[in-house]
């Protein structure tokens, strides 16, 4: 099987590479937004309707298939592009490929790596300051570590210092809330969609933008959750921690992958400094020092497995399993956004100007990137209003051009897609990839979780949604 | 050291109960307790993508393993074996051997028990982990197994195990270790061996009369293995082989129609079982007997 998989890529590729070549001087392309149909979206909301719709409706059949799914939505895609534009659809499939995917998953797999070789062992005793304190550890280093990585490193953790505690699922919740969401809002190593901006031009430190966004909204919910916390801590009537007569110091294990961490940090940074020029892989131009941070961040993770013991990735519960899930997921989220992408680049010659003419306050991007973000995944959502901004004010400009404009002539609606995409990550369980990481971990340890709609209704609309409408208020009108 | 407690974990593959009875003739020599352990993998019922935890599903497999363990209990018990049922989720090899720990087990028997196709190994890369980093004695059983032997393919029933043990010894602790482990298995064995390898690696430039000096050597001490096991009141036989070492071992194991191997195994850092392997594990890969490997 393997040889002929091989013998078949080498066929595809000498085929297909000359025409990429012969594009690939040819930067943005966009015609190509220009022509394409309305219903050439159909693939990308086919896509990420089966992700908001089959966890709920067929788990099973999901759990097992998604593969499968993801690969149906980007063939869908792929081959009638592929027989439309010939040569500039393997160019636009090539570059989505070389220039977004592979250094969005290589970046997600380095920090859930490393993060997975450090463990924070001892014993915690789940007080409401103890729990408090852990939430805003987790929101402080999110931003650094990820959404993901943070969410590894202190969910069994929380869980273990809350196994006494009779109310659990609300703490979880906040978890979800302000470590697996708005915790990332301050880098692009924080939250994928932010990655995704600083891949398109963004600057690394420009996202320190979100810090007034972030800790309004961070500072209300932990209050909020201090405050709940005490009340039930009272409720359930414990006035001494449970002794088991095991108590064990805390401390963290694996912490030289704290060093890899910084590599992974400082390899990222260097590549939004440094301009060593562009290398052409196969016709499509990179940045040589993006190819170097790549690089760099396979080689922290490979350092990572090399040093961390096997026995505490395993006290870590560690699985390649939900990295490997969102690989598979994004191959075909990002071959099926192509369309969307570059209509909406096309600006109001594009199929759709409707929105682009419909969304132009920050207040619209805040709550439709928001609300999208919800129940889509937050990256492509992310991706495609950052594509209607630039293609609002700027149509035609080649992209990176477009969003350093974008920043320096209109940055409130630059502020208003980030903050939209990755606090609304926390509205629903599908919102974010670390969500359901945390979902799963959790009901594993036994605490009971609420349903989606449940998580919805008891929590998102009544705790975030008010917030996001004080954010509203404060920032953007 | 003495057979008093087994760790029996399964997947509920095709004959892993008779494997397991083919394991309580050990009840004549000591066992009393079965600890039926079902692991069910993370990956199985956790990371739903964007959807969580499979809850039910996790219930559905919990129940099944339950009802299925019931039923072997029924038999453990008519034999007046004691036993318990634990079902987890979790992640097979490290979760077998933090089992084996916290429940003080005597013998861990893992690996699959048909195997059938044309894989070289007769071992799984769970099975492998397992035997590499077990602090106690596994058993890698192979209850049925299908082998290619002198050109012809050959089906083998493994179910009187302890009958003919062939004990492949280097002369280390842990082969000093296997020796007690026979030893504890008197009452139940019919005729043991004994064997020892001049590797390649050790006859490899040596001069005839150092040669001879290393084969008088291992002669004296494979008498001494077998006298130890008289003294049991088991009937042992020895024999000295020369060349590769896992094949020599399997040569000898065919020859005498053993019906296990029984091997101490060491604890190889990991580069070293990367790049080398280990006797013990290479045997437990290639035999079709099961191997019973001692740390």
């Amino acid at each position: 099987m393997s040889t002929n998989f091989v013998r078949l890529v080498l066929l595809i590729m000498t085929t297909l590479l000359p025409l990429s070549s012969a594009f690939a001087g040819g930067a943005d392309h966009p015609n190509m937004g220009e022509t394409l149909p309305l219903y050439s979206v159909i693939p990308f909301l086919g896509m990420l309707l089966s992700i908001a719709l089959f966890p709920l409706l067929a788990p099973k059949f999901w759990h097992h298939h998604f593969g499968k799914v993801s690969a149906f939505w980007a063939v869908v895609i792929v081959v009638p592009l592929l027989i439309s534009y010939k040569g500039l659809a393997v160019y636009e499939i090539l570059h989505i490929v070389l220039a977004d995917y592979v250094p969005f998953i290589i970046l997600l797999g380095s920090l859930y790596t490393v993060s997975g070789g450090i463990l924070l062992r001892g014993t915690l005793r789940g007080t409401p300051i103890v729990n408090t304190a852990i939430l805003t550890i987790g929101t402080l280093l999110a931003s650094w570590m990820g959404t993901t990585g943070a969410a590894v490193l202190l969910i069994r953790p929380f869980l273990r210092a809350n196994a006494h505690r009779k109310n659990r699922t609300f703490m979880v919740v906040f978890f979800i809330f302000l470590i697996a969401n708005i915790g990332g809002s301050l880098t692009p190593l924080g939250d994928p969609p932010l990655f995704l901006g600083f891949l398109r031009g963004v600057p690394f430190f420009w996202t320190f933008n979100l810090l007034p966004h972030m800790v309004i909204a961070a500072g209300i919910l932990l209050a909020m959750y201090f405050a709940f916390d005490t009340y039930f801590y009272k409720k359930e009537g414990i006035t001494v921690a449970p002794d088991d007569g095991t108590k064990e110091p805390i401390r963290l294990e694996g912490s030289y992958n704290l060093i890899f961490l910084a590599g992974i940090i400082g390899a990222v940074l260097m590549s939004g400094i440094a301009k060593w020029g562009e290398v052409s892989i196969f016709g499509i131009h990179r940045a040589v020092q993006d190819a170097v941070r790549d690089g760099l961040l396979i080689a922290m993770a490979v350092l990572s497995m090399v040093f961390t013991p096997k026995t505490l990735r395993e006290d870590n519960a560690f699985t390649w399993f939900p990295i490997k899930e969102v690989a598979i997921l994004f191959i075909g989220i990002f071959m099926a956004m192509i369309p969307c992408l570059k209509i909406l680049q096309a600006g109001t010659k594009g199929e759709l100007a409707f929105i682009i003419n419909a969304v132009s306050e920050p207040v619209h991007y805040f709550w439709i990137t928001g609300i999208l973000s919800s129940f889509l995944d937050n990256a492509p959502t992310y991706l495609t209003f950052l594509s209607t901004a630039i293609g609002g004010f700027y149509p035609g400009v080649v992209e990176s051009q477009a969003v350093s404009l974008l920043i320096k002539e209109n940055p409130l609606y630059l502020v208003a897609i980030s903050a939209g995409a990755v606090f609304f990550g926390a509205v629903t369980y599908i919102g974010n990839a670390p969500n359901f990481m945390v979902r799963s971990i959790a009901e594993e340890a036994g605490t009971p979780m609420p349903s989606f709609f449940g998580y919805m209704i008891k929590y998102s609309l009544t705790i975030l949604v008010p917030v996001f409408i004080l954010i509203t208020f404060v920032f953007f009108i | 050291m003495k057979i008093e407690k087994i760790l029996f974990p399964t997947k509920f593959r095709e004959l892993a109960f008779n494997s397991l009875e083919s394991l309580l003739v050990l009840k004549k020599v000591g066992l009393k307790e079965v600890v039926l352990y079902y692991v069910i993998p993370r990956e199985d019922v956790g990371f739903v993508p964007y959807g969580g935890y499979l809850k039910e599903e996790e219930e559905r497999l919990r129940e099944e393993a339950r009802i299925r363990f019931e039923d072997w209990q029924s038999a453990l018990s008519k034999q007046g074996i004691k036993s318990k049922i634990i079902v987890e989720v979790g992640d097979p090899v490290p979760n077998i051997l933090a089992v084996a720990e916290k429940e003080q087990v005597n013998l861990i028997v893992v690996g699959r028990k048909k195997r059938k196709g044309p894989e070289l190994s007769f071992v799984g890369s769970h099975t492998l982990q397992l035997i590499a980093r077990s602090k106690f004695p596994t058993l890698v059983s192979k209850y049925m197994v299908q082998f290619e032997y002198n050109g012809e393919k050959v089906t083998r029933v493994n179910d009187d195990i302890f009958k003919r043990p062939l004990l492949a010894s280097d002369w280390s602790e842990p082969s000093a270790r296997a020796l007690d482990l026979l030893k504890s298995l008197n009452g139940i064995i019919e005729k043991a061996f004994v064997c020892h390898i001049i590797g390649v690696k050790i006859s490899k430039g040596l001069d005839k009369s150092e040669l001879y000096r290393i084969e008088k050597e291992s002669k004296e001490r494979l008498e001494d293995y077998c006298t130890r096991l008289k003294s049991e009141g088991i009937v042992a036989e020895p024999h000295l082989g020369a060349g590769r070492t896992p094949l020599e071992i399997i040569r000898i194991s065919r020859e005498i129609e053993a019906s296990m191997i029984i091997m101490g195994t060491t604890g190889k850092d990991r580069l070293h079982e990367i790049f080398m392997g280990s006797t013990s594990h290479r045997v437990a890969e290639m035999s079709e007997l099961p191997t019973l490997l001692v740390p």
